[in-house]
């Protein structure tokens, strides 16, 4: 099967972590550190954490003769980014007392905390699981987190399609009780009971990333993960699910080996075991043939292009014991959220609120947080993420809804989202500094400033109004989906962007290098220009990615 | 009459002497006068009347920092030496029951904190002061420790020397009271003291020239000049505790790990300047104060205690302004504002009777193996409220403030009570807070010394994340093997409090193999209630893990007292 004759150090970690278990216990009675060793460091992901340390106080406190300052981060398995308001308001009372406090909607349509410290994260595990909630395997070489069309007005069978991410969920978790034991005390079984057929005991060569999209809205960027199911809807009727392989966005500096790809469809599929059988063979197909050398390739997208879809395909058939029919049509019209008030077809109303970078929190002048949890506190709205880092306020009866207009009002939220700019709106920055080790210039910190400093070059040339999908990471592992914007920003060094233009407005075309390595005024400059341009040069309509394209600036 | 040294030699003899002795003296001289020989078979014949057997004598010391121990065990040797037969006990170890049966009785004592006794004294003192006058037959003479730039200068050696006076017992000789430099007045005191008692020297003769007095210098203690190479708060953000950690160098500085770094801090110029100008005295005239004279100015930012006077100075103040005044503690500044000096005059007169600032003592935290001419500290910056107003510290304020290149002058003050044992002894280091600071010393010179013996270190503070004092030198020496374990205690980081005490209990049985297996354990950091709760904490142990009852663990802990393996610096 695969060539895989240096396994990397991962592999070794995983087939000997006793499914999972690793030295965590070890590592959590260590009182001298707050770290975990480094073995755990890679499994403890499979348990939805990652350890990081603030690395804006690396120095100072070395001074101090402190370790670093270590702590962890928590991601939420939430299939489809659902929660229902007692869940919200079990998240807001864990977030502020054992995390930083700020609620961080990701690109997945999930939600992280961050600096947890060591001693904490059994009791933060533990108060989620009383609600109901669990981090199973949104970390680690596993299926992550399911991503799913969140908009329920989308189309009278979103809850159909919403389903489908919690029941692949549930089918590709893993099935050791590493989890149960470790964190909530629950007694151990025999270890030998645990055999997982789907992920023995090497688990997948890396991550692995399913998305679903509802049609006309990419709001989920379905080509971007590594398994995309497009669903096609004829008559109001769910028929099933176009099947696309291979995304995947991640790269690395210096590395030519390394790029982003879109997803292939490779075809069709119709009944739910069959939708099931196929996702399930995919990634076993991923498993046997994945590289397992050189983490850097081992994405799936990788796979792909080795053997080539066709041969891909037709071994997942092999597997399933049936045919792929060929894709459906479907067309793209959309990726932007309905930001306001929206009404689905069974007359519940939806708000769609403006969380920039996704960060829930309290300021003077916005105090979203608490607003948040007095709604969720009267019970009457569920909350619902979206894979561009909103929150939706959902279910709402008509009669309840100007209650939650009220709060909403009262804090500013409503006067926040409508005035936000369409340039502000259509934007997503990664987490970057100060936790992320991977990130080599400000992500979510500094967009927000940045957007300030194009706001007004926008509006010189008349071009406020215009919808511009803008996203900025602070390396090349692209966790904004960087490289499915029409301007993407990818972190080199501190305050040094490559510049991407050229993808479109609904994320079926990446884009490609334009200048690199630009400071902010730099970045100013080219942006002044290139609106200028685009101002005048423009078709009537078309969007700005286009324009870069034709006018081959790329 | 006499010639001017020997009417000195009289009169000193007669003015330290006490009504008994004067009695004594009296008799004695009628008696050479009546049989008209010499002094020398005058003095022979009168002591073989009184006590012909051998002078047995029993000296004993109260201690905190080994002094008193180290001298009382060379005085016993000169005693020796000269044919008295001595017994040698520290006061905590000596049984008040028999001291009814003793005939000479010297009490080597230091002092400690605001005049008190040393620990290891007060059990002694307790004692005696419950029981009846009638220790007509005991003779005693007290030796006293101190250091004179504290404000109470050996008291403790004068309220012993007063409390068996009161009790009935007999001064065969004058108290010694002796500073930090005591070697020489201490042993010249001493060969007073015996010869007065055996029949073998000529007392008179050896009085008369008592030539220690005059002739030997006072030496003081050796004073460093320390330039601060860094200073850094360990404390990381967010804490509710400020700890720098601050290295001096000294050249030429000598000292052991578990001795201290002593410092006389200076007042603040503000706070001198507020003095002046309410005294309404002239900043630059010379003013005499216990004997040496310099400007006021001078005077006041380094000599004086002007902060948070003792009620004993406040109350002198109301005598000298004539005017009433609570007995609390309160600043001059204040009492000056509330209860003004008439004029500049009276302000002098308060001058005389405000005391020494006293010398501030931090547990030194390097060893000389690891950094030649230097020093380390570990300073707690010392927070309070006043009035709702958040006050500092004087010496831990002004070292905390201390910026790199400053310099300042501190003082040696060893502590031969806490010292490491051979290398190949394990040892158990307990030290909260500031606690840590001797044991990073140890720790240091055990590394230096590649010693065999274990180490294990409990460590507690308040939160892991901002108060883990040497975080990163502690795991540094755990993953070289000099630590063999290390347990943390962090109170506030969880519902439950959990401190050093609850670590020890959790490892109770692999403290009491420690322990059965030799090992030394030290204690450091907060006298009340860390220590008290240790020792608890540490009888419990010994009961359970020993299989023994509440009393044989206390024997146990004794035990370990009198070798030397539970030894403790707090404060
Ligand atoms: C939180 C989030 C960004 C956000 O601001 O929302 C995020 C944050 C991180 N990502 Fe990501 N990724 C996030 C979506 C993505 C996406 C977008 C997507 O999936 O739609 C991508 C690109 C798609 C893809 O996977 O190719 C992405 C590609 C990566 C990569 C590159 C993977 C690769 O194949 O090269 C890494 C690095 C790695 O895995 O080695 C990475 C790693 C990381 C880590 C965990 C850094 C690390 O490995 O230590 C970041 C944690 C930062 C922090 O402090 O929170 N993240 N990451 C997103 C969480 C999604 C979720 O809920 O699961
Ligand atoms: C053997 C030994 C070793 C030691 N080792 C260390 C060590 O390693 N590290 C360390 O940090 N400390 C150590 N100490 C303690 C240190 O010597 C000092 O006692 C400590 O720093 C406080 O001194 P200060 O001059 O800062 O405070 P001070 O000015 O003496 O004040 C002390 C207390 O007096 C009261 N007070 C003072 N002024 C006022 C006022 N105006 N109004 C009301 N109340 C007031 C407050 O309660 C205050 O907390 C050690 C002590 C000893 C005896
Ligand atoms: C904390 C502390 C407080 C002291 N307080 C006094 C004091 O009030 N008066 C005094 O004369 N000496 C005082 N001294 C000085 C000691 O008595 C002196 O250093 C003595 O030599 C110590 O003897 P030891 O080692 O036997 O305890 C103090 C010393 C320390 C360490
Ligand atoms: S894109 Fe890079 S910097 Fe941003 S969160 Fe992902 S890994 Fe970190």
């Amino acid at each position: 099967m695969s060539d895989n004759k240096n396994l990397s150090a991962v592999e070794g970690i995983k087939q000997k972590s006793k499914g999972l278990r690793g030295t965590i216990q070890e590592s959590l009675r260590n009182e001298i550190t707050g770290s975990i060793s480094e073995d755990d460091q890679s499994l403890i992901k499979f348990h939805g954490m990652y350890q990081q340390d603030d690395r804006d106080r690396r120095d100072e406190r070395a001074a101090k003769k402190l370790d670093r300052l270590y702590s962890f981060m928590i991601r939420l398995r939430l299939p489809g980014g659902f929660l229902t308001p007692e869940q919200w308001v079990a998240l807001h009372h864990i977030a502020g007392d054992y995390s930083t406090g700020v609620i961080k909607i990701t690109t997945r349509q999930t939600v992280q905390l961050h600096g947890l410290i060591k001693s904490k994260i059994k009791p933060t595990i533990q108060a989620f699981n009383s609600a109901q909630l669990d981090s199973i395997a949104t970390c680690g070489d596993v299926n992550r987190n399911v991503a799913c069309a969140s908009h329920p007005k989308q189309s009278p069978v979103h809850e159909q399609v919403f389903a489908y991410a919690d029941k692949i969920s549930t089918l590709l978790k893993p099935k050791t009780r590493a989890y149960y034991e470790i964190w909530l005390d629950e007694e151990k079984i025999s270890e030998r009971s645990e055999e997982d057929p789907l992920y023995q005991d090497r688990y997948l060569p890396r991550k692995f990333k399913i998305g679903i999209a509802i049609p006309p809205n990419n709001d989920s960027d379905v080509f971007t993960n590594d398994l995309g199911l497009i669903a096609i809807i004829e008559d109001g009727v769910l028929q099933g699910f176009n099947i696309a392989i291979g995304g995947g966005l991640g790269t690395t500096h210096g590395n030519q080996d390394t790029y982003p790809r879109l997803g292939t469809v490779i075809g069709f599929t119709d009944t739910e075991e069959k939708v099931l059988k196929m996702v399930y063979e995919v990634l076993t197909v991923q498993r046997d043939y994945g590289n397992r050398s050189d983490r850097k390739l081992s994405r799936l997208k990788y796979t792909v292009d080795k053997y080539g879809a066709d041969w891909f395909r037709a071994e997942v058939e092999k597997r399933t014991g049936f045919k792929l029919e060929a894709p459906k049509p479907y067309t793209f019209t959309q990726r932007e959220d309905y930001y306001g008030w929206e009404e689905n077809h069974e007359g519940l109303w939806y708000y769609t609120l403006f969380v920039e970078n996704g960060r829930v929190l309290d300021t003077d002048d916005l105090p979203m947080k608490q607003a948040l949890l007095d709604i969720a506190q009267t019970g009457k709205a569920n909350f619902r993420f979206t894979s561009n880092q909103n929150l939706i306020l959902s279910d709402i009866k008509k009669k309840d809804k100007k209650k939650i207009q009220e709060i909403l009002d009262r804090a500013g939220l409503i006067r926040h989202t409508e005035t936000a700019s369409r340039i502000r709106k259509n934007a997503m920055a990664c987490v970057a500094l100060n936790t992320c080790p991977l990130a080599l210039a400000e992500g979510q910190r500094y967009l927000p400033d940045l957007i300030s400093r194009i706001e007004p070059i926008l509006e010189k040339h008349g071009l406020s109004d215009e919808q511009i999908i803008t996203r900025m990471t602070g390396c090349p592992n692209g966790c904004a989906r960087p490289y499915a914007a029409e301007i993407g920003f990818i972190g080199t060094a501190y305050g040094r962007y490559n510049l991407y233009l050229g993808g479109d407005r609904y994320g079926e075309r990446l884009n490609k290098l334009y200048k690199e390595s630009l400071d902010e005024p730099a970045i100013l400059g080219e942006l002044d220009t290139l609106f200028g341009e685009f101002k005048h040069g423009r078709h009537a309509g078309e969007p700005f990615g286009d324009f870069a394209v034709r006018k081959n600036w790329i | 009459m006499l010639a001017t040294v020997k009417q000195n030699a009289f009169q000193e003899l007669v003015s330290g002497a006490s009504h008994e002795e004067l009695v004594w003296m009296n008799g004695f001289l009628a008696g050479v006068l009546s049989v008209g020989g010499s002094l020398q078979s005058a003095a022979g014949s009168v002591a073989l009347a009184t006590d012909p057997a051998p002078v047995k004598l029993t000296i004993v010391y109260g201690t905190e920092t080994g002094n008193a121990k180290g001298l009382a065990t060379r005085l016993a040797a000169v005693a020796k030496q000269q044919g008295v037969r001595v017994k040698l006990a520290g006061l905590d170890q000596y049984r008040t029951a028999d001291l009814v049966k003793e005939s000479y009785f010297v009490v080597v004592v230091s002092t400690q904190g605001d005049g008190d006794l040393p620990v290891t004294a007060v059990k002694f003192y307790e004692y005696l002061k419950q029981q009846q006058p009638g220790f007509s037959h005991l003779q005693f003479a007290v030796l006293a420790l101190g250091d004179s730039s504290y404000p109470l200068f050996c008291k403790a050696g004068e309220d012993i020397d007063s409390l068996l006076e009161e009790k009935g017992a007999r001064r065969f000789f004058r108290i010694q009271k002796c500073d930090t430099d005591y070697e020489n007045d201490a042993t010249t005191w001493f060969r007073e003291a015996l010869s007065s008692l055996t029949q073998t020297s000529d007392r008179a003769a050896l009085v008369a020239s008592s030539p220690a007095q005059t002739v030997v210098q006072k030496t003081g203690r050796k004073i460093y000049q320390g330039t601060v190479l860094s200073s850094v708060n360990l404390n990381d953000q967010g804490s509710a505790k400020e700890t720098y950690h601050i290295e001096i160098s000294a050249e030429g500085v000598v000292y052991e790990p578990g001795d201290a770094l002593g410092v006389v801090p200076e007042n603040p110029q503000h706070l001198v300047l507020e003095v002046l100008s309410l005294s309404g005295a002239d900043p630059e005239k010379r003013i005499s104060y216990k004997g040496a004279e310099s400007t006021l100015l001078h005077l006041l930012k380094t000599k004086l205690n002007l902060v948070y006077l003792p009620e004993r100075v406040v109350r002198k103040y109301a005598e000298v302004v004539q005017q009433d005044i609570p007995e609390t503690r309160i600043g001059l500044v204040d009492l000056l504002k509330i209860y003004p000096v008439k004029d500049a005059a009276q302000f002098e007169r308060i001058v005389e009777i405000l005391e020494p600032v006293a010398p501030r003592l931090y547990s030194i935290s390097s060893a000389l193996s690891a950094n030649e001419d230097e020093v380390h500290i570990t300073v707690a910056k010392d927070r309070f409220e006043v009035n709702g107003e958040t006050g500092y510290g004087l010496c831990s304020g002004f070292l905390s403030s201390l910026s790199e290149s400053s310099a300042f002058s501190f003082y040696i003050h060893p502590n031969r009570q806490f010292r490491l044992p051979a290398p190949e002894q394990d040892v158990i280091m307990i030290g909260p807070g500031t606690g840590i600071a001797p044991f990073r010393s140890f720790l240091a010179e055990r590394d230096a010394q590649m010693a065999s013996g274990r180490n294990w270190l409990f460590f507690g503070d308040q939160h892991f994340v901002t108060d883990f004092l040497y975080q990163t030198e502690l795991q540094n020496w755990f993953e070289t093997g000099v630590l063999t374990r290390i347990n943390t205690a962090f109170s506030r980081d969880q519902e439950e409090k959990v401190y050093v005490q609850h670590k020890m209990l959790a490892q109770a049985a692999e403290l009491y193999s420690w322990l059965e297996t030799g090992a030394y354990l030290y204690v450091c950091g907060a006298k009340e209630p860390m220590s008290i709760d240790v020792e608890n904490t540490l009888l419990r142990i010994v009961s359970e893990q020993g299989g023994k009852t509440e009393d044989q663990a206390a024997e146990y802990i004794e035990w370990l007292k009198q070798s030397s393996r539970y030894l403790k610096d707090v404060y």
